[in-house]
């Protein structure tokens, strides 16, 4: 992604909304004990389009914003959605996904990692209470409703970003697609 | 495969947002409540407010269509289990109204005081909630009131019946109220009648069992019996709560052989996950500029 203030214009907009979203309209709904993620998949969604470096600052950037409107400690959502924005951003320029259905499995599995890594470092930071297991049923519940909303946020991402991507993978599949040429005897691979 | 001055870059730019990510956790910890962090975050609360008040409203029928659904699930049940509290409380009523002649005539007679069950001196605030935390770790509302509505830090909130938390932070027009589910909380309390005290503590992600913990084996506990703030102050611990808010009902006692104190599980009268609106105990003669809750 091109480093233009239009870029930046268009992230901080995409992590504003999911912020929001998430604090006043996702998070109190609760649907079968658990309820969507919307600011991790929308990390993940950047990451994908733009690659590591802009999903590392986009983690760090939407977690920061977190952390400051929900009043939690500063730095704990920074730290783990920085690790999921990379760890997308590398799964795609390291093996160049293309496929439609892309953003189930992605969004699934950066909700996973960023659950993980979230309750990670809160034990790490001695939460000084005990946990009941009934948090794995709510990651498990918070990571089906992101497979089902991953599609729709990784699409109205990539809408966002396309004016300043410099390549879409997208694109790229619909370029694959285009008819090989025949050779002269109507088979491929005998191209003169 | 990939140009080494990219990679050094890549690597270079993880470094940056991780190290900085750490730098921000540790001054968090470091600093008071003064602190940079704490106030950016105040401020950052102020300027969200709004929009997320707006947030809150505008998608309120939205989440209330996918609410239904849960709530019609749990409702079915809950209203066997409701038929029968009805039933039992009319029983304690007749109980109670006995109970209570005999008590007014002693209360002449020793001219004891005795706590109506709310804390004297305090002025109720009502209260909308505009955001919640998004993660069971840091268990979190929002209100839609402040320091001008007489709202300060460390006061004591309740919510449908008991306790709900306190007021962590305060900005004019907003306050963040840290929930007693929170993994961070900690209540002293008291059984009633029984006496006995502990301390309430939450089991983070399960917002419908906290636990009152240091309660002593030799005191017996009763299923079913109310647990209430201590108001309890010591060297360590220190309640921030009056005595006398209710929190909840003894759903379950549990004695460890081997453990010196029994664990005693509450189920909060407060709704905690469902909570619209709050009533924060302010002290009277506080500045109170609107205390009353916008209309839904």
């Amino acid at each position: 992604m091109s480093a233009t203030p239009g870029a930046f214009l268009r992230v901080g907009a995409i992590i504003i909304a999911a912020v929001i979203l998430q604090l006043s309209g996702l998070g109190p709904m609760r649907i079968f004990g658990g309820h969507p993620d919307l600011v991790a998949l929308a990390v993940a969604a950047v990451a994908i389009y733009a690659g590591s470096v802009t999903g590392a600052a986009t983690g760090f950037a939407a977690g920061f914003v977190l952390d400051l409107a929900v009043g939690a400690t500063m730095g704990v959502s920074s730290l783990v959605l920085t690790a999921v924005g990379y760890a997308v951003g590398r799964y795609r320029e390291a093996r160049d996904p293309a496929h439609g259905l892309m953003a189930i499995p992605v969004g699934a599995a950066a909700t996973v990692g960023f659950l993980a890594a979230f309750a990670s470092v809160s034990f790490m930071l001695d939460i000084g209470a005990s946990v009941s297991p009934l948090v794995l049923r709510d990651m498990l519940v918070t990571t089906l409703l992101n497979t089902l909303l991953a599609i729709p946020v990784f699409a109205l991402c990539r809408r966002v970003l396309r004016p300043v991507l410099l390549v879409d993978p997208f694109d790229r599949r619909r370029r694959r697609k285009a008819p090989i040429d025949s050779g002269p005897l109507g088979l491929r691979g005998l191209e003169v | 495969m990939f140009d080494s001055k990219v990679v050094r870059r890549r690597r270079a730019a993880l470094a940056i947002f991780v190290t900085l990510s750490i730098v921000m956790l540790t001054a968090y910890f470091g600093e008071s409540r003064g602190g940079l962090f704490h106030t950016l975050q105040r401020g950052a609360q102020e300027a969200f407010a709004p929009i997320e008040t707006g947030t809150d409203r505008a998608l309120k029928p939205f989440r209330d269509f996918f609410g239904w659904f849960g709530d019609t699930r749990a409702a079915k049940g809950e209203n066997e289990d409701l038929r029968k509290e009805v039933e039992d409380l009319r029983k304690r009523v007749a109980e109670s109204s006995t109970v209570e002649q005999d008590a007014r005539q002693l209360r002449g007679l020793v001219d004891l005081e005795r706590s109506d069950g709310f804390p004297d001196g305090t002025e109720p605030v009502a209260a909308r909630v505009i955001a919640r935390s998004p993660t069971v770790w840091y268990s979190s509302i929002k209100i839609d009131k402040g320091s001008s509505d007489g709202i300060r830090e460390d006061q004591p909130v309740i919510a449908a019946g008991g306790l709900a938390g306190k007021v962590s932070s305060v900005t004019q027009g907003t306050a963040e109220v840290t929930l007693i589910t929170d993994a961070s909380s900690a209540v002293s309390a008291q059984i009633m009648p029984d006496g006995a005290t502990g301390i309430v503590k939450p089991e983070v992600g399960k917002p419908q069992d906290l636990l009152l913990e240091f309660v002593q084996r030799g005191r017996r506990v009763t299923e079913g019996t109310t647990v209430v703030t201590s108001g309890f102050t010591s060297d360590r611990v220190e309640s921030l709560f009056p005595r006398g808010v209710a929190i909840g009902r003894v759903s379950r006692v549990d004695i460890d052989e081997i453990e010196r104190y029994q664990r005693v599980h509450i189920k909060p009268f407060a709704e905690i996950r469902g909570i619209d609106i709050v009533e924060v105990l302010t002290q009277k003669g506080e500045p109170q500029e609107a205390a009353g809750v916008a209309a839904p």
